[in-house]
């Protein structure tokens, strides 16, 4: 193959160069012109991968997605949209191998965009499949501070969301609720939101603030069972049983099938009705509650010590077991019930149920969970500050 | 002359318009051409190179692609029929073509550029370039485990050698077209213009020189920028972070460059013994060869390890990532040893470049585990092996130590693990060195019968210098500003047959016994011995200089000093003609 010019133009430099030049010119535009051909082509066949491998995502068929986002990206090796679904696909595939792969992907992305919330976002979970809360938290605080293509307020609290669901799996309680306040001031007015933020409370045992979230769902959305189960149950776990029972109640008359309300409902009347420590109570119905309430503490004592073969009437000096202890105080307080008549004994109902509360917790710690009265008693116990409100 | 004197004699005709236009033209392209003398024009002439070469490398590319998709799928499957069908019958192709149409386009691109530097005139056939382009594009697209930097250096240098002989350069700077072409090739293939420099420089060319570096890095940096235009800039990896944070892990780097060394020699040896023994069975033979090297990698992809096949960067990458795990990444190492073995010696187009950092980086992942399984407190990270491995094998199989270090620096970006870099590669060399003599492009040379300069054997040569032939200081030198019969009385007491003398300043000339006695005779012994000597002094020389160097004056001087180059009155000693000789046959004799 013999490749030589015809000697059509004389061979000076300035004439070779300008040869040369307009056959670089030449060269490029037919190369440009080949290679936007080539790239149309492939993103053609990308955006068709593409497809397919969002397809396997969702049908949860993480290795094929990831083979399809993988011939993608050997498509069109910079979109930025493809290198994303791969590293999710990375990331979701449950192999701790991956979780490199996807996290260079993702700050390849981020290092491209700092500021966009769903590399973030995406950031964050790989740090959150790693356990690592400073490096979760960061990357979260940055989704929820980014920039969001659709829907940024929704976004964002979803990206709380996680977040302090993230927190409350590693024991980060503080920083949960933390974030927690901050979710409660910039919630959308979304049921559904507020309904999870609301689980998100009691799960962090801030039933207080799980109440107020509830209240809100009902106040956005008044037929919710959902909500008037929970907003019982989070009263029922602030000890603010009158409440609970409402509320509980409430979700009863909707759906009386609901055998944890009936069960919760149960538990609340109970204490409702036995607890001396509830406002307003005359002294003879006060009185008669904490002498029904002593009189149930002796029995669950005997019953906890035969059910441990404790023999309660050892003596207390000898014997190891703490309840021969409560035995002993049971009987010296025993007669103090008969002075609670008089107006002048104002500590007195206080002894005697710290008696009552005593047998209530060791005997729940030695012999299990207590049942009916005792349940209630028990409860009063732990709630005894929330009670007396 | 005669029309001088008729042109004198007649009145000067008063020009025309388009007469003064000529020669306003024709002076305006004299000045131009002033300016572009040959050095410069050739640093131009290389900018263009870089380009022709940059777009012939983007369209390779393309060509590649285009036949992968083609042949294999987007998708390609294991346990799907195509991938040992396609290898097998892509290499039918292949061999049909470099048998029929392409003959001479077996074989490495990086020898043929070293032919065509010290043999051809730098003469590489633009028919080259075609075949190579055509049926590597077909054989790396079908899957065989070869890679496109080799091809693309070698388009590079036929494109180079083409253009300098359409432009009927000079015969000196025609040969060093080829690898000018050869670095823009391999810089556009690599997107790495420093390796494909150093490469240039340390395999092809073996020395440096201004024209030559200015030339070479010019076409490889323009390459690379028609490449980037074109295929964006995103390097061939996605680097992980690397780290190297206690210096007590080279050792761990150290033992990695052992391993790799001694991959490099079974690859190297692999090659060595298979390829003369392929390359003897009878002709019919060659149109199976690689058709049974794509037969077996299909097979081996087939079964499990569809890695192995082409280039393998993808691979690469997700290695880098630690998607495997060691023993996954041992055998690919071993089955890429294999399937690049027979892919090469068959015959197929296609280069090793890739193949070697791919085996380097399966092999460097896979130590980096198992150390890191014995000793859990090593920092390196599954990736920084990876990376360290394929600089090991680049310079433990290649025999390219420098470049090995920057190919490794240019890709990663990252200078963090420079030296662990240098550790394990500096390992790899000496065992490679010291288990196979000859490097590997020097061994596929020889096997083609034809005999080029060895640059590692030329690096590694013990180089004579002048202090290896000085004799040491005479007892008389002469004072040229003493008398010739002084002079004379000076030498009765001494039997050599020649003398230094000082001249003054820091000047040296010699004269003979029998000069000095002659001039005595002839009634000039009150003279100074200076006016009587030629006024061209003698040449001084160092003791560090080649001797090579001193050959040059040896024949014309009697006796050569040699000087001290911090203090140029202080005498060192000489060296003769004799002495000269006689250290070189010393030297042939120990040879």
């Amino acid at each position: 193959m013999s490749w030589r010019l015809p000697k059509l133009v004389p061979r000076s430099a300035p004439v070779i160069l300008l040869v040369l030049t307009l056959a670089a010119a030449t060269g490029f535009a037919a190369v440009g012109h080949l290679v936007a051909r080539y790239n149309a082509n492939q993103q053609s066949r990308g955006r068709k991968l593409y497809a397919q491998g969002v397809a396997d995502t969702s049908a949860g068929r993480y290795d094929e997605a990831i083979a399809a986002f993988r011939a993608a990206l050997t498509c069109e090796p910079t979109n930025s949209q493809y290198q994303l679904s791969l590293a999710r696909a990375l990331r979701d595939s449950n192999d701790p191998r991956r979780l490199d792969e996807a996290e260079s992907y993702l700050v390849a992305l981020w290092q491209r965009s700092p500021q966009d919330a769903a590399v973030n976002l995406a950031l964050a979970r790989v740090a959150a499949h790693r356990g690592s809360i400073e490096d979760a938290t960061r990357y979260y605080h940055n989704a929820m501070y980014g920039v969001w293509n659709s829907d940024p307020d929704s976004n964002r609290s979803k990206a709380r969301i996680e977040l302090i669901q993230f927190l409350l799996k590693k024991g980060a309680t503080a920083n949960a609720e933390a974030e927690l306040m901050a979710l409660s001031t910039s919630l959308p007015p979304d049921p559904a939101t507020h309904l999870k933020a609301a689980r998100l409370f009691a799960e962090a045992q801030d039933y207080s603030g799980a109440l107020a979230q509830y209240r809100e769902v009902l106040h956005l959305d008044p037929s919710n069972s959902a909500a008037l189960v929970g907003a019982g149950e989070a009263a029922y776990n602030a000890g603010n049983y009158a409440v609970a029972q409402h509320y509980l109640q409430e979700a009863l008359n909707r759906n009386p099938q609901d055998a944890n309300a009936r069960q919760l409902l149960a538990t609340t009347e109970l204490i409702v009705r036995t607890n001396p420590f509830r406002s307003h109570l005359s002294d003879v119905e006060r009185n008669r509650r904490i002498v029904s309430a002593f009189s149930q503490a002796e029995k669950r004592l005997t019953e906890c010590a035969q059910q441990t073969g404790v023999d309660l009437n050892a003596s207390a000096a000898s014997a190891s077991s703490p309840l021969v202890g409560l035995q002993s105080r049971w009987t010296a307080t025993k007669p103090e019930l008969d002075r609670l008549r008089s107006p002048a004994e104002t500590d007195l109902p206080d002894t005697i149920m710290d008696v009552v509360f005593q047998i209530e917790q060791e005997t729940a710690s030695v012999c299990g969970q207590p049942q009916a009265l005792d349940l209630a008693l028990f409860l009063i116990s732990q709630k005894r500050e929330a009670a007396i409100q | 002359m005669s029309d001088l004197v008729s042109m004198a004699s007649y009145p000067e005709p008063s020009p025309t318009t388009s007469v003064v236009r000529l020669r306003t033209t024709q002076r305006l392209f004299s000045t131009i051409e002033g300016v572009f003398h040959e050095e410069v024009f050739f640093l131009i002439l290389s900018v263009f190179i870089g380009i022709f070469s940059g777009l012939a490398v983007v369209c390779f590319r393309l060509a590649i692609d285009w036949m992968h998709l083609a042949l294999l799928g987007p998708l390609p499957e294991t346990h799907s029929w195509r991938l040992f069908a396609v290898p097998s019958l892509a290499g039918l192709v292949v061999a049909v073509l470099v048998l029929h149409v392409f003959p001479g386009i077996r074989g490495s691109g990086v020898n043929q550029t070293k032919a065509a530097l010290y043999i051809f005139n730098g003469y590489i056939p633009f028919r080259t370039a075609v075949g190579k382009f055509i049926c590597a594009a077909i054989a790396i697209g079908s899957g065989q485990s070869l890679g496109p930097e080799d091809p693309s250096l070698q388009i590079g240098a036929s494109i180079a050698s083409a253009l300098g002989r359409q432009l009927e350069i000079s015969r000196e700077k025609l040969r060093l077209m080829a690898p000018v072409g050869a670095a823009a090739g391999l810089a556009a293939a690599f997107n790495a213009p420093i390796s494909a420099v150093l490469f240039v420089i340390e395999e092809v060319i073996g020395r440096w020189s201004a024209g030559i570096l200015g030339s070479v890095v010019l076409s490889a940096v323009s390459s690379v920028v028609i490449v980037r235009w074109f295929l964006g800039s995103e390097p061939l990896f996605r680097i992980p972070v690397t780290t190297f944070k206690r210096p007590t892990e080279l050792i761990a780097y150290a033992v990695l460059g052992i391993v790799g060394g001694l991959a490099s020699v079974a690859f190297a040896k692999s090659i060595g013994y298979l390829r003369p023994r392929l390359k003897g069975l009878p002709r019919w033979t060659q149109y199976f060869q690689p058709a049974f090297a794509g037969l077996l990698l299909g097979l081996i992809a087939f079964l499990g390890a569809p890695q192995i096949m082409g280039a393998g960067y993808d691979a690469m990458d997700q290695a880098m990532h630690g998607q495997y795990a060691w023993k996954v990444l041992a055998i690919l190492a071993v089955l890429k040893i294999v399937a690049t073995t027979f892919s090469f010696v068959s015959g197929t187009p296609g280069g090793m470049f890739a193949p070697t950092l791919f085996i380097g980086a399966m092999l460097g992942g896979a130590v980096g585990d198992i150390e890191r399984m014995f000793f859990p407190h090593l920092t390196g990270s599954t990736g920084t092996y990876v990376l360290v491995g394929m600089g090991v094998l680049f310079a433990g199989f290649l025999r390219v130590p420098m470049t090995s270090v920057f190919m490794v620096l240019e890709v990663s970006g990252n200078y963090e693990i420079v030296v662990p870099v240098i550790v394990a590669n500096t390992f790899s060399y000496l065992v490679s060195r010291s288990l196979q003599s000859v490097p590997i492009f020097d061994l596929l040379t020889r096997q083609d019968g034809l005999i080029l300069p060895s640059l590692e054997e030329e690096r590694e040569e013990a180089i004579l210098r002048v202090e290896d032939a000085m004799l040491p200081v005479p007892a008389i030198i002469l004072n040229s500003e003493d008398s010739v019969d002084a002079n004379a009385r000076r030498i009765e007491s001494s039997n050599d047959p020649a003398f230094l003398v000082r001249m003054r300043s820091s000047g040296w000339s010699t004269i003979t016994r029998e000069q000095l006695q002659r001039l005595a005779h002839e009634g000039k012994g009150e003279v100074t011995l200076a006016s009587v000597l030629p006024s061209q002094t003698v040449p001084s020389l160092y003791p560090d200089l080649s001797l090579d160097s001193a050959l040059r004056y040896v024949n014309n001087y009697a006796l050569i000093p040699v000087v001290n180059r911090a203090n140029l009155l202080k005498l060192e000693g000489v060296i003769s003609s004799e002495s000269v000789f006689q250290k070189y046959g010393t030297r042939s004799k120990q040879d």
